[in-house]
């Protein structure tokens, strides 16, 4: 699903690599962690991910596709792949809880029964059905948070970035939701989880990828023989 | 794009003047603000104009008839002028009209005019006013040749005075107008900007969320259109408003107003419909491009 071919990224007015020689590959279904500390460079490689910057050397691939001889105009298509969830949740403050996730699939181009079928679904899956009518301001971190999950997932992604999801919300709703990112993943989609919350990454025994200052220190896969989360 | 998809995005676009109302009325009053202001600069250098054309107009010229013409050539010098391209107006004055015009002029001169009567001194005129008072000089000296015209005499001078006060007026009015034009522009601009600008984070999710650039745009184009027409609306019941209400008072005003404007005022149902439009559409026009083009800078996500 994703490829990244001894990929350098160095940004304008800037001596030092954001990222250096970045090689790794994620398959299609696959559950990683990405980790490092502020400045490792993670978000340098979602922003490569999701083509909101281009490499300056190496191929980054999605799905097959070479993100940095993609059109501009073509953007969208392939961001339309991917749920993205923001540390910060970033709902739009003037729709409510259903608009938000349906607003996806709107711009997806989906019929309308379709969208009222699928976010009435989405949100019984994050369990805030009753709450469709309310505005995000009064919503918990956590509702918030996982008003965001829905809204990644109504529209099909093949992609989830997750960016510090659990960066706002209490331990409690974090164990929830790498639970709800699992089952996620068991439903055959690529999640990619963003943290520097070193004890999630340990409950949940996933392949995890380090960062240091811009480059891969270790690339540590799965043992679910391990798994003490359950 | 789907009909649905479209409706939302409209949907959207229009609520959102709701939402942030603040934005809303900000945008709506620099917009009716700039937009009446330019209208009302433009009704000026409008009555301004047709002041000094009204006042122009009354500079006639006088073409006298050769005092041994007969009734047919006096006849025939009046078909010539009428059909000479520019002249507005033509009116014939026979040697006894002008008579009769002096009598009532110097009343305290009666006994002297009266000996007149039996030997008229005065010569029978054509009274001419052209549309076009520029071209009084060359059509002074078109007259000149025409048969049976003993002389010419126009205002020339005058007239030359005239036409440059108005060109004159017609320069600055514009120039105003077009000072106006780019202060609203620049007003409206920024508070447009500034509006987007408060919703940069929304566009920002609209692009990761993979919505096009122009699914992005159109709510706020929307947004921006809705707010030129209703700021259109505006603009054009204050400006027509208060246009009909100086007509309404015109007649009261005396003095100099009554002596300059009186005749000249421009008629409400001439400018109207001209007001309405420009209001519709600068203010939509404004609204929607400016939208358009504040978000640009945006969709670089």
């Amino acid at each position: 699903m994703i490829d990244f071919e001894h990929v350098t990224k160095i940004y304008k007015r800037s001596d030092t690599p954001a990222l250096e020689d970045i090689d790794f590959h994620v398959d299609d279904g696959e559950f990683v962690f990405l980790v490092g500390h502020s400045g490792a460079g993670k978000s340098t490689l979602l922003k490569l991910i999701l083509r909101e910057e281009l490499p300056t050397e190496g191929r980054v691939m999605v799905d097959g596709k070479d993100v940095a001889r993609l059109r501009r105009g073509k953007v969208p298509f392939l961001r339309r792949q991917m749920g993205i969830i923001f540390q910060d949740f970033r709902l739009i403050p003037t729709m409510t809880v259903y608009e938000n996730v349906a607003f996806a699939m709107h711009v997806t181009n989906i019929g309308k029964k379709d969208i009222k079928e699928r976010v009435n679904y989405m949100l019984e899956l994050v369990h805030l059905e009753d709450k469709a009518k309310v505005y995000p301001e009064f919503l918990s971190g956590g509702e918030q948070q996982r008003v965001a999950v829905a809204r990644a997932l109504a529209h099909s992604p093949r992609l989830v970035i997750a960016d510090e999801p659990t960066g706002n919300i209490d331990p409690e709703m974090s164990l929830e939701m790498m639970e709800l990112l699992e089952r996620v993943s068991e439903m055959g989609i690529t999640v990619l989880v963003v943290t520097h919350e070193h004890e999630l990454v340990r409950r949940f025994n996933r392949r995890t990828i380090t960062l240091k200052q811009g480059r891969i220190i270790s690339d540590v896969p799965a043992s679910f023989g391990e798994e003490v989360h359950a | 794009m789907k009909i649905s998809t479209f409706g939302f995005l409209t949907r959207r676009g229009v609520r959102n003047l709701g939402k942030h109302w603040a934005m809303t009325i900000a945008c709506i009053a620099s917009l009716s603000v700039c937009m009446t202001l330019n209208i009302f600069a433009s009704l000026i250098e409008v009555n301004v104009d047709s002041m000094v054309s009204y006042l122009g107009s009354q500079n006639e010229m006088v073409v006298y008839v050769d005092p041994e013409a007969d009734d047919a050539t006096i006849q025939s010098v009046g078909n010539a002028l009428s059909g000479t391209a520019g002249v507005s107006r033509v009116q014939y004055m026979s040697k006894e009209d002008v008579l009769n015009q002096y009598k009532g002029y110097m009343s305290d001169y009666a006994a002297l005019l009266n000996e007149f009567e039996n030997d008229n001194p005065f010569k029978a005129n054509y009274r001419v006013s052209l549309s076009d008072l520029n071209q009084m000089e060359t059509i002074s000296k078109q007259f000149e040749n025409i048969s049976g015209v003993y002389s010419v005499t126009a205002p020339i001078e005058m007239t030359k005075t005239f036409v440059e006060i108005q060109q004159a007026v017609t320069k600055v009015g514009r120039g105003v107008v077009l000072v106006l034009m780019a202060v609203s522009i620049i007003t409206v601009g920024t508070t447009i900007r500034l509006s987007v600008f408060a919703r940069r984070r929304e566009i920002e999710i609209m692009k990761y969320v993979g919505a096009t650039n122009a699914l992005v745009t159109l709510p706020f184009v929307i947004e921006g259109l809705t707010m030129g027409l209703l700021s259109g609306i505006l603009t054009a019941a204050a400006t027509i408003g208060g246009y009909a209400y100086i007509v309404q008072l015109s007649p009261t005003l005396g003095g100099l107003w009554q002596m300059l404007m009186g005749t000249a005022l421009v008629p409400l149902e001439n400018v109207w419909p001209t007001i309405l439009t420009y209001s519709l559409a600068s203010g939509a026009l404004v609204g929607g491009l400016g939208s358009m083009f504040s978000i640009r800078k945006h969709l670089n996500v």
